[in-house]
């Protein structure tokens, strides 16, 4: 009677930790994919007709814009002028075909991106890009 | 002998109970870091370049122009609704929308958002060649 007892109660773990270890390597898998440091901060303005976008180029420098008109990469606050010393370097480095991601809050007024926009155009990389989030998927 | 037999049992069990803790913290770390997937548009656009006279040679001799500010948008200096402008514009864009040339001028008071509106309603209907100007007022 005692040993009947025990066996009822260990039954279900071992089911239960197939599917637990399943859903782990699931999120594992996919987990890794993302690499990329997003400000989470940023609302990006409502774009209705333009398909998001399926893959960029890895070489992509993405440039955030807050509301407050500050500028960073990779959550690094940047000044004017470090953007500029950035941004030289990776035209002297990769080209002017580097592509360049702004990715402004929709609530940022344009004086704040044009500046950013005036220092990318000095700096000679013409592939600039506005980001938008994209409705559905 | 039943106290010998008790004993063997016990051991089978202990080591099952620590996994599950550990197990079950990794899978909420993974459910919690979890994040959507961020469908994102990227809408590129035209910077002016530091040397006009070039530009200018390239240019067609009438691109259209869109004016946008804060609280209004303007095609060809008169105000009108977004609708209205794609109305107008896509009787003109149908043949080759490659070719032609929006000037988007950005009043620095208008917000970000105000400009990501137009661009998008340019490329919905297909025109590419975007050149984002910014306007002194």
């Amino acid at each position: 009677m005692k040993r009947r007892n025990q066996e009822e109660m260990q039954t279900p773990i071992a089911s239960l930790i197939d599917v637990v270890f399943l859903l782990i390597i699931f999120f594992v898998v996919t987990a890794s994919v993302e690499k990329d440091i997003i400000d989470e901060s940023i609302m990006l303005a409502q774009a209705k007709h333009v398909p998001p976008v399926e893959q960029k180029d890895p070489r992509t420098i993405t440039i955030n814009i807050e509301v407050d008109g500050s500028a960073n990469i990779a959550l690094q606050p940047m000044s004017p002028k470090a953007l500029q010393n950035i941004l030289t370097a990776t035209r002297e480095k990769g080209g002017n075909s580097v592509p360049i991601l702004l990715r402004s809050d929709g609530r940022t007024i344009y004086r704040d991106v044009s500046k950013v926009m005036d220092v990318v155009g000095k700096s000679g990389l013409y592939r600039v890009s506005l980001a938008a989030e994209a409705e559905g998927k | 002998m039943a106290g010998k037999r008790k004993r063997v049992q016990e051991q089978a069990e202990v080591p099952m109970s620590s996994m599950i803790d550990v197990v079950f913290l990794l899978l909420i770390y993974f459910i919690v870091t979890q994040k959507d997937e961020v469908s994102e548009a990227h809408l590129a656009v035209n910077l002016p370049t530091p040397n006009v006279a070039q530009k200018q040679q390239e240019d067609p001799p009438r691109p259209i122009e869109i004016t946008v500010l804060a609280d209004k948008v303007q095609l060809q200096g008169r105000t009108m609704t977004t609708d209205r402008i794609v109305e107008m514009l896509e009787p003109r864009v149908k043949d080759s929308p490659e070719e032609l040339t929006v000037m988007i001028k950005t009043s620095t008071k208008a917000h970000t958002s105000n400009l990501v509106e137009v661009l998008d309603l340019c490329r919905s209907i297909g025109l590419t060649q975007l050149n984002v100007v910014t306007l002194d007022d």
